[in-house]
């Protein structure tokens, strides 16, 4: 996977963060794994279609989650419920959604699938043989995972 | 409370109507989220629904008419991007409508207006505020 992939999705986290969350996420490690997994407690998994085809994955403590939800809504919430995982998979898909322009300034034409939101549940989605990226990024709020997956579509 | 100061584009009209768009998000999202029996405060999510339908596109159409005065450049694609998130909200309140008021789906209205207008506000709001500047107007 190259790093002219990676670095729009890494861009467009930051960018996304500090606009809606005042916050600076910073990248601390790069991994290369076998599997997508739901490491934390609630998920988006986002497809990408067109000239990069594959996944992301977004993972986030709930402790994190729920503090996110509180900076954005002014709001003190308990649990994820269907609310908070909806803002989870909203702010993703902002996220994919900036990394797509960023990504067609460099002449791959992508879109977004709409996301799918896993909470409590964690799952693993093999990739068949091929490796996927883990990259951790820290806060002052917690610590939450981006797997990334993407590989060129010979066929578009 | 929602509003943030960093919000603020530096046009007075603007900021008041954006402030009282972030008030009515905030309220339609405590209604949502409180701890009352859903029957109980269905009325009120319906209420706030409905002016909140309506505040959207009076304020879509002023911040318009206000773009069209300074001369704003990017005015199509303000438009375009006003008229596919009012195209949203049609579709939820269609499906309301339709399908019933489903607490689910009401939550994920919440969360789409909260973070659509967040992003809208923080990010794309903001460079008229710069235009508008850069031309030595008030903001």
């Amino acid at each position: 996977m190259r790093a002219e992939y990676i670095n729009p999705f890494y861009k467009a986290t930051k960018d996304v963060f500090q606009l809606m969350l005042d916050i600076d996420p910073q990248r601390k490690e790069l991994k290369v794994v076998e599997d997508m997994v739901c490491s934390k407690d609630a998920s988006v998994l986002l497809g990408v279609t067109g000239d990069l085809k594959g996944s992301l994955l977004f993972s986030f403590p709930k402790d994190m989650t729920l503090k996110m939800i509180k900076i954005m809504s002014g709001m003190e919430m308990d649990e994820i419920d269907h609310f908070a995982s909806s803002a989870l998979g909203e702010i993703a898909n902002i996220i994919g959604g900036n990394a797509m322009t960023l990504l067609a300034e460099q002449e791959y034409k992508c879109d977004i699938v709409p996301p799918q939101i896993f909470v409590g549940e964690y799952k693993s989605f093999s990739m068949a043989n091929e490796k996927v990226l883990l990259m951790s990024l820290a806060t002052p709020i917690g610590e939450f995972d981006i797997n990334i997956f993407l590989k060129e579509n010979k066929n578009s | 409370m929602m509003w943030k100061e960093k919000y603020r584009i530096g046009v007075e009209h603007i900021d008041e109507q954006h402030k009282e768009l972030f008030k009515r998000v905030f309220n339609f999202l405590q209604t949502v989220q409180s701890k009352e029996n859903w029957e109980d405060k269905l009325e009120k999510v319906k209420e706030t629904m409905a002016f909140m339908k309506d505040y959207v596109i009076v304020h879509f159409n002023d911040e318009e008419i206000y773009q069209e005065q300074i001369g704003y450049p990017d005015i199509e694609t303000h438009k375009e991007v006003h008229s596919n998130f009012k195209e949203e909200v049609h579709d939820y309140v269609r499906s309301f409508e339709q399908e019933g008021f489903d607490e689910e789906k009401i939550q994920e209205f919440g969360a789409k207006l909260m973070t659509w207008l967040i992003m809208h506000v923080a990010k794309m709001d903001q460079e008229i505020g710069r235009y508008v500047k850069a031309k030595g107007g008030e903001a």
